[in-house]
Parts: C-alpha cells; structure tokens; sequence
C-alpha cells in the first residue's frame, strides 16, 4: 500500500522481531516481520540456536553409538531419523535384514509419524487459536503412543531402538494387541479433531487461501512431504521409491490441490488415516522370526571408499543420509538433509503479503522441528 | 456456524468423557519394566561384591564418555582365601548424568551384565542444585540394587 | 439537616456503602471465576486444572493474587511512565462504573438509573482508551500492535453491542434496568429478541475480548498484546478488570434478556431465591463464554471487522427497525420472535457464505493443479 505523506509526517514500517522465545515459534525459530499495519511486508528468518553439530558428533562415532546422535536431530520422529541412518549403513554394510525386524519398523515408523502429526494438529490449533485444546487431545493420543514406544525401546523420546541390521532387541509379548490398542485410541483422537477443527467456519476463514505455495514453487524450493503434496504435486518416497515393504502394501497417497494452509492440514489428517491402514496391514503380515540377521559381526566396519545417499519419507517430508565411508567402523563424512530447513524457505514466499496472524499459522503449517532444521 | 456448533459438541464430549492427565507428583504412572532412565551397576548378592569387573568396556562405548572405570585387583578373590571367582574388580566408577544420553549402549557391552539401566521413578526424578552432584560414584551408582529397589530388565 | 451525617446527604453516604460492598463483594467473585475458568477449561480439555493450592485447588487464585502483589512493578525504561502507569486504572475503573446500576435483586443495586443501559455502555466503553494508553505506553511492538486492535475492535463491536440493548430497550419500553426486569416477569426478552441475543452474545466476547475476538490479546501472535511489559500488582488490575467485565456482562444479560430475579418465578419472590436466580442466568452465560474459548480458534482482524461492519451491524439495525414497526403499529409482539428466528437463519448463511474459499487474487501465487512429480 503506498501512503501518499503530507510533507513532514512520514509512515514507516515496524519491524516485529518473533522468537526465538515466542510461544508459537515451535522451538527456538526467530523470524523478523517487517510489517506495515497488519499486513507483513518482509520476513527474514533466523535459524542455527539449536546447532549441536550432530553430524559432525557423528563422524567420531561407530554406528551403533549414532543411532543415538539421530534421534536428536528429529526428536518427534525419532524412528524415522534413525531409519534413515540405519538404512544408509545396512547397504553399504550389505546387510540382509530379518523380515520380522523390517515390519516391526513399518509399525514403528508409522506409528511415529502417527504422533508427529498430532503434535502438528495440536501445535497448529493453538497457533490458530484454539485456547489449549487441540493441544490436550493430541498430547492425549501422542502419549499413548509413546507410553507403547517407552514398552518397546525403554525411552520415550530417544528410542535408540534400531541398529544396523536390525533392531536392539526383541519387541514384547503383547505387542500386537498393544498396538491395535492405540489404534483405537488413535482413531478417536483424529475424530475429535476432525470435529473440532475441520469444519468450523472460524478456522476455514482463518486457514483458507492463506499462505499459498504453488506447486511449481514447492518443486523448486526443495519442499517435500506433507507440505509438498499439499500444493498438488503426489510425491511420497514410500511410492515413488519403495523402501522396506511398502510396496507390498496398499495406501494412498492424500494430495492437496490449493496449497494453502487449510489443504496442509487436511493432508496431514487424512495421511494419518492411511498410516493407521498401513500398521493394521504390518500387523497382519507380521511373522516371528528373528531381528537380527545370522551373522552379525561384533563391530561392524564399512567397506573403503563408499558413499551412499537415503532418503525416507519421515512425517516432514524427505529425511535423507549421505553417508561417505574410507573403512572402519565410523562414517567419514555424515550429511543430513533435512526436510524442516528446505521446507522452510517457503516461509517468506507464503508469508509476505499476508496478515500477521497468518504468517504464525503458515510457520505453524510448515510443521518444522528446529533440531532438524539446525542439527 | 454449523461447524461452530460441532466444535462446541465436541469439546462438551470430552467435557463429559473427564480428565485423562494424571495428577503427576502425587500420582506416578507405573513404569515398564523395559524403562531407561540412568545407568546403574548391579550388586551380586551371592558374594556380596558388585558384578563389575571394571573391564573398561562400557567405558570406551559410551558415545559421549561420561564414564569412568577404575579397576583393582579383587581382595576377596579366591587365591586370596576369598569366596569370589572374579580376578580383578571396579575400584572406581562414576558415571557423569548430566552427559549420559541413556542410549543403552553400556548395557548392550558388559559382558558381565554387571550393569543395567534404571527402571523406577527415582532414576527420572534426579533434579539438583549443582551440575556436579550428577556425577555418581561407585556407592550411588551401587545403592539401588544393593536395596534391592530395582528388577533390572537386560535385554537377551 | 435531617437527611445528612457530618453533611453529607444520606443517598451519597448510602451510594458510597454500596460501592465498598461491590469493592470488596467483586474481588472475590473474580477470584472465584478465575478459579473456576480454570477448573471448566481443564474440564473440557480433559485435564485436572489446579490440584496443588488447598482442597481441589481451591487457593489457586489466593496465590496467584499473593505472587502478583509480591512481584516488582517494572516499568520498561523507555516507556511513557504516566500512560503506562495509568493504564491499568483506566481499564479498571470503567469496567467497575458499571456496578452501579446492575440489579442483583429486587432493591439490590447501587443506584437506579433512568438511563441505566446507556450508562452501562458508555461506561464499558471507555476501557477501550485504557487499552489504547498500555498498547502506546509500553513501548513495545506486541503492545502498540495489541492496543491498535484493541482499539479497532472495540469501537466496531460498540455498535452491535448498543444496537441490541436499544432493541431490548424499545420492547421492555425502558431504559431502566430495573424497569427491564419487571417487565419481564412473565415472558423473558429473549423470547422476543432471539436475534439480537445472539448479537449481544458475539458483540459481549468481542467487547470482553474473549475466543474467538481475543485478537488484541492473542497469546500465540502478540503474546498478550497490551499487557506484554505489566507485571505484579499493575498486571493483576488488568485481570481483575477483564473478569468483572465478563461478570458484569453476564449480569446484563441475565437481566436484559433473561428476566432477571422476576422470571420465570414472578416478582414476590424472597431475596434469596432472586439472587439465586440471577446467579445462575449469569453463570450460564459464563459457562457459555468459557465453552466457547475452549473450543473454536480466534478471528483475524480483517474478518473480525467486516464481521462487524458487514454482517452484525445491519442485522442490528434491522431489528431496531422491524421492532419499531411492531411497536408503532401495535402488531403482536410474536412477529417479532418469527422475524428474530428469521434473523438467525440470514446470521448463519452469511457467515456461511463468508468462509466460502474466495477467488484467489493474488496472482503470483495461483496453484497448477496436479502435477505429478516421481
Ligand atoms: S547409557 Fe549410553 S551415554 Fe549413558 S553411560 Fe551408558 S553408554 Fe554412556
Ligand atoms: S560395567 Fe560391565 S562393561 Fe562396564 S566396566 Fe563393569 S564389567 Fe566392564
């Protein structure tokens, strides 16, 4: 807008610094909102309070002391970031691993990305404005799902439960009953916030054709996962490059079509709903056996001069590994792409132009964990 | 508007259905037994000495070295008129909290299964005054299982 | 003079024994409502609320009140000390001008004026500059943006707000809240005036500042707006301002709409049976208040305007109309609870056809469709 100034009265614009310790900045993001009245003008996004250097920590660690180092970088989807790394070792490594111990990671993985997106629905409730409560019941249904974690590995957050070739160690006796369990539990707690939220006028006037991205944009930002298919374009890696046994099982794919806040949410509903599909399919193929495969070396040591780059579909979007070895039992150089951060560029192209309160539910929207966006 | 009224609906549901926190200090939840909170040595009861032989293992696994392991040679071992089958002992062992990321890894190493993690409440609730007094020392470490206050779970 | 002690009239001395009553009468009912907002809230979203102070919780809001007046009174070095200091006095204040004329009871009120709404409305209205000076006296981004919008909304939901009242006014054929009530006592206004009860409900949140209009105070974008650099006793002025005010509005309503202590038991009751009564009609529009926080996501300010000024506003103004043509022409007073009914269906599809996705007019950002990418 340009104001015409009557001489000697100027306007300026206000610069609004948001974070890093800001109640809905998701961590410790900072952005600066140049603003002119309500409407943000310019955005400038400050990251890197949450670099710990782990994949550097990585390079001086043997595989299995990694793991670790993994779950940190992706702390609310955990499974997934060790996948990744798991995965990357296993074939450089040549390992065959047990069918047992991949579906029980299907689950585990799954299950994860269950959790993550309700901490989203519940985070971007609040962000919108809800006063608590989408929080409550997501961090009802997140905490059943990690009270199973905590059954299986021992932790809550930092399962450390998958090693290269398998898993640390067997699941419990009633596994299966326990995750059919959560399931049900789950799915209440998608119906409670598909009535809270989907349809409610306050929040379609707030999310609806707010912060577009087109899907052209998105391709070229990087952007990936949810927040990728939520501007039209249908690329999930466990489709387009099956990993584990996801070729074996029968989903879909929920795609946006508008790329606006409100299709970003409903894609990531309506992904949980196929996630619960998918475990329910896990659980029926799952066999005993074992987790481990036969020979496992005691240390295990990569071959010289490989390098190799994984990429998973985490509940973010493409939570990849570039590992490079020179021999021995530690990676030479350890690379994490992270979805948050590429996701997060689109950040300013949504945002600009838009209202105040919109650009905190885009950020919302994007879903970004700072630990991966900064490692 | 309509979806105003389901909004409100279903926030009475769960207005009706009651609270699902726990009310925490008071109430704890019951723990699994396969729950990592810290490290902790075990004490063989048979001999009355602890199970560690101070081998180093854990020590040079841990990813974030927090541990330190002195050993000694055992007074109580068999050549020496004790009751005991083990050679050498821990003489020293700390293990710092403050930088144990519970990764379970010294657990995984020990041949001796003279280590295990934590299971009960006391390992989750350890808030102190000074980062220094995270640093546990052999009695510490040994107190629990000595009690008889922890069912160490070891994974097979 | 007979009517004076130490001379000073008998009805001042009474009026100002009245006060020190509400005083003190309304720091403890707003204790309790922060209490029991506490205890509602938690209850819908499924948690305890608080457990810790005394039985149940119950000295929550004694310590909080003990922690605030125990705090410093920091004042931000760069901020206009006398707006700063003064704001939260100028929220006050108004908020508890409006006791004077609340019925409690039969005889129960501070003063009865014969122009009892209007001084109602000019009164709350004026916190809005309250909220203004702490939004500019801050010197802080969060405030001046919250104080902007508070200022905004508040005379935007003025109207609506004002427009209702005089249509309830024009039925009840006074002003006089008094005279509102006992006019009630066998059918309550709201059978009348069912539209412009839910106008009163929208524009009452939007002038408590409460979900979905709690656009100045917004925790997640302005983290509190004007109240953002208060703290201690300054910050609890403020606390125990927005609770009367949602207390003194859920009295109003009790009394405009609801037939006060008259309905629906008839007038000769005892004292206490009206207090009841008038209890439980304010707590209902509380509860109303708390439910609705706890359940639908907040406003922007654009809508929240146009929401106003596009859809409210002429409603009102309808109403106003349509209940002069009953009155004039002495029409049955049922065409007006049809009309009112009507009103609400016309509310509803409006704001139904407001959330309608709108054409996207920002060109650079217009979406490809499917475009498959693997
Ligand atoms: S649990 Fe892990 S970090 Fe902690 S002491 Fe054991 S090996 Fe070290
Ligand atoms: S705990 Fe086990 S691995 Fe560690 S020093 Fe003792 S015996 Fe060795």
């Amino acid at each position: 807008m340009v104001v015409e100034s009557t001489p000697g009265f100027e306007t300026q614009d206000l610069l609004i610094n948001v974070g890093p310790q800001h109640p809905s900045t998701h961590g410790v993001f900072r952005m600066v909102l140049e603003v002119d009245g309500e409407i943000v003008k310019d955005l400038v996004p400050h990251i890197g309070y949450l670099h710990r250097g782990a994949e550097k920590l990585c390079e001086n660690n043997d595989f299995r002391q990694g793991v670790g180092y993994m779950d940190r970088t992706e702390y609310l989807a955990s499974h997934n970031a060790e996948l990744s790394y798991v995965m990357a070792v296993e074939a450089l490594a040549e390992l065959e691993v047990p069918e047992r111990a991949q579906w029980i990671r299907m689950i585990l993985c799954e299950l994860n990305r269950l959790s993550s997106h309700f901490m989203f629905l519940g985070a971007f409730g609040v962000d919108v404005g809800v006063f608590g409560t989408p929080f409550i019941y997501a961090w009802r249904e997140r905490e059943a799902i990690i009270d199973l974690f905590e059954e299986i590995s021992g932790d809550r957050m930092m399962y450390a439960y998958f090693r290269a070739g398998g898993l640390a160690w067997e699941v419990p006796g009633n596994f299966e009953e326990r995750v059919r369990e959560v399931l049900v539990s789950t799915r209440q707690g998608m119906k409670d916030f598909d009535n809270l939220l989907t349809r409610n006028e306050i929040f379609l006037a707030r999310t609806k054709n707010v912060g577009i991205i087109s899907a052209e944009d998105a391709v070229e930002l990087g952007m990936s996962g949810p927040t990728l298919r939520a501007s039209g374009v249908s690329l999930d890696i466990r489709k387009a490059e099956p990993y584990m046994y996801y070729d074996q099982i029968d989903f879909d794919v929920p795609v946006g079509t508008n790329g606006d806040v409100f299709d970003r949410y409903l894609v990531r509903l309506k992904e949980m709903e196929q996630s619960v599909h998918i475990i329910e399919q896990c659980l029926a193929r799952l066999d005993d056996g074992p987790i481990m495969p036969e020979r496992m070396p005691r240390m295990l040591r990569l071959p010289e001069d490989q390098e190799i780059y994984v990429r998973t579909e985490a509940p973010r979007g493409e939570y990849g590994i570039y590992l490079v070895s020179k021999g021995g039992n530690k990676p030479w150089r350890l690379k994490v792409r992270s979805a948050c951060l590429s996701n997060l560029q689109a950040l300013k192209k949504m945002s600009v132009g838009q209202y105040v309160a919109d650009a905190i539910i885009i950020l919302g929207s994007i879903d970004i964990v700072l630990s991966e966006v900064d490692r | 508007m309509r979806g105003i009224v389901k909004s409100l609906a279903t926030t009475m549901s769960t207005f009706i259905r009651g609270p699902v926190t726990r009310g925490y200090p008071s109430k704890h939840r019951e723990l699994p037994e396969r729950d990592r909170a810290f490290p902790l040595l075990l004490w063989d009861k048979d001999i009355d000495e602890p199970f560690c032989t101070g081998c180093h293992a854990c020590e040079r696994a841990c990813p974030v070295e927090c541990m330190t392991v002195l050993m000694k040679d055992n007074p109580s071992h068999e050549s020496q008129d004790g009751n005991s089958k083990r050679r050498k002992i821990v003489d020293e062992f700390w293990i710092d909290y403050g930088r144990c990321m519970r990764c379970n890894i010294c657990v995984e190493v020990c041949n001796f299964e003279a280590i295990a993690m934590n299971n009960t409440w006391s390992g989750h609730e350890t808030s102190v005054y000074d980062r220094s007094d995270l640093v546990m020392d052999l009695p510490q470490l040994m107190a629990q299982s000595k009690s008889d206050e922890i069912q160490e779970w070891v994974a097979d | 003079m007979s009517n004076g002690i130490y001379g000073i009239e008998i009805a001042w001395l009474d009026a100002v024994i009245r006060l020190h009553i509400i005083v003190g009468l309304m720091t403890v009912v707003v204790m309790g409502l922060i209490y029991v907002e506490r205890k509602i809230l938690a209850r819908f979203q499924q948690r305890l609320g608080p457990t810790r102070t005394g039985p149940a919780g119950l000295l929550q809001s004694v310590a909080d009140g003990l922690k605030l007046v125990g705090k410093e009174d920091l004042r931000p070095r760069n901020a206009d000390p006398w707006t700063f200091e003064l704001a939260p006095y100028m929220v006050f204040i108004p908020v508890f001008l409006g006791f004077v004329i609340v019925p409690f009871a039969f005889g129960m009120q501070v003063r009865i004026l014969e122009l009892g709404l209007i001084y109602f409305v000019a009164t709350s209205s004026l916190g809005i500059i309250g909220w203004v000076m702490a939004g500019w006296g801050s010197d802080n981004r969060y405030a001046m943006i919250g104080g902007m919008r508070a200022a905004a909304q508040g005379i935007s939901y003025e109207l609506p707000l004002v427009l209702s009242l005089i249509s309830v006014a024009m039925v009840s054929e006074s002003y006089n809240l008094n005279d509102i009530v006992l006019s009630q006592s066998t059918y309550p206004n709201l059978l009348w005036q069912p539209l412009v009860l839910v106008i009163f409900i929208i524009a009452g949140l939007a002038e408590l500042n409460r979900t979905p209009f709690d656009i100045p105070v917004g925790e997640s974008e302005v983290v509190g707006g004007p109240f953002v650099e208060y703290s201690g006793i300054r910050w609890s002025f403020f606390f125990l301002a927005e609770y009367a005010a949602l207390f003194i509005m859920g009295l109003i309503f009790a009394a405009v709409f609801m037939g006060g202590w008259a309905w629906p038991l008839g007038e000769e009751l005892g004292r206490g049976w009206q207090i009841l009564l008038v209890t439980i009609k304010t707590s209902l529009f509380i509860f109303l208040v708390f439910w609705i926080r706890a359940s639908v996501p907040r406003l922007r300010i654009d809508q929240l305007m146009s929401f106003s000024w596009k859809i409210l506003l002429p409603l009102a103004f309808l109403q106003v109309l349509i209940n002069g043509a009953v009155l004039v022409y002495e029409a049955p007073l049922w065409i007006l609870t049809i009309t009112g009914m009507l009103g609400i269906v016309v509310l509803v599809r409006l704001i139904e056809r407001a959330v309608r996705p709108q054409p996207v007019t920002n060109e650079s950002t217009v979406s490809i469709g499917n475009e498959s990418v693997s």
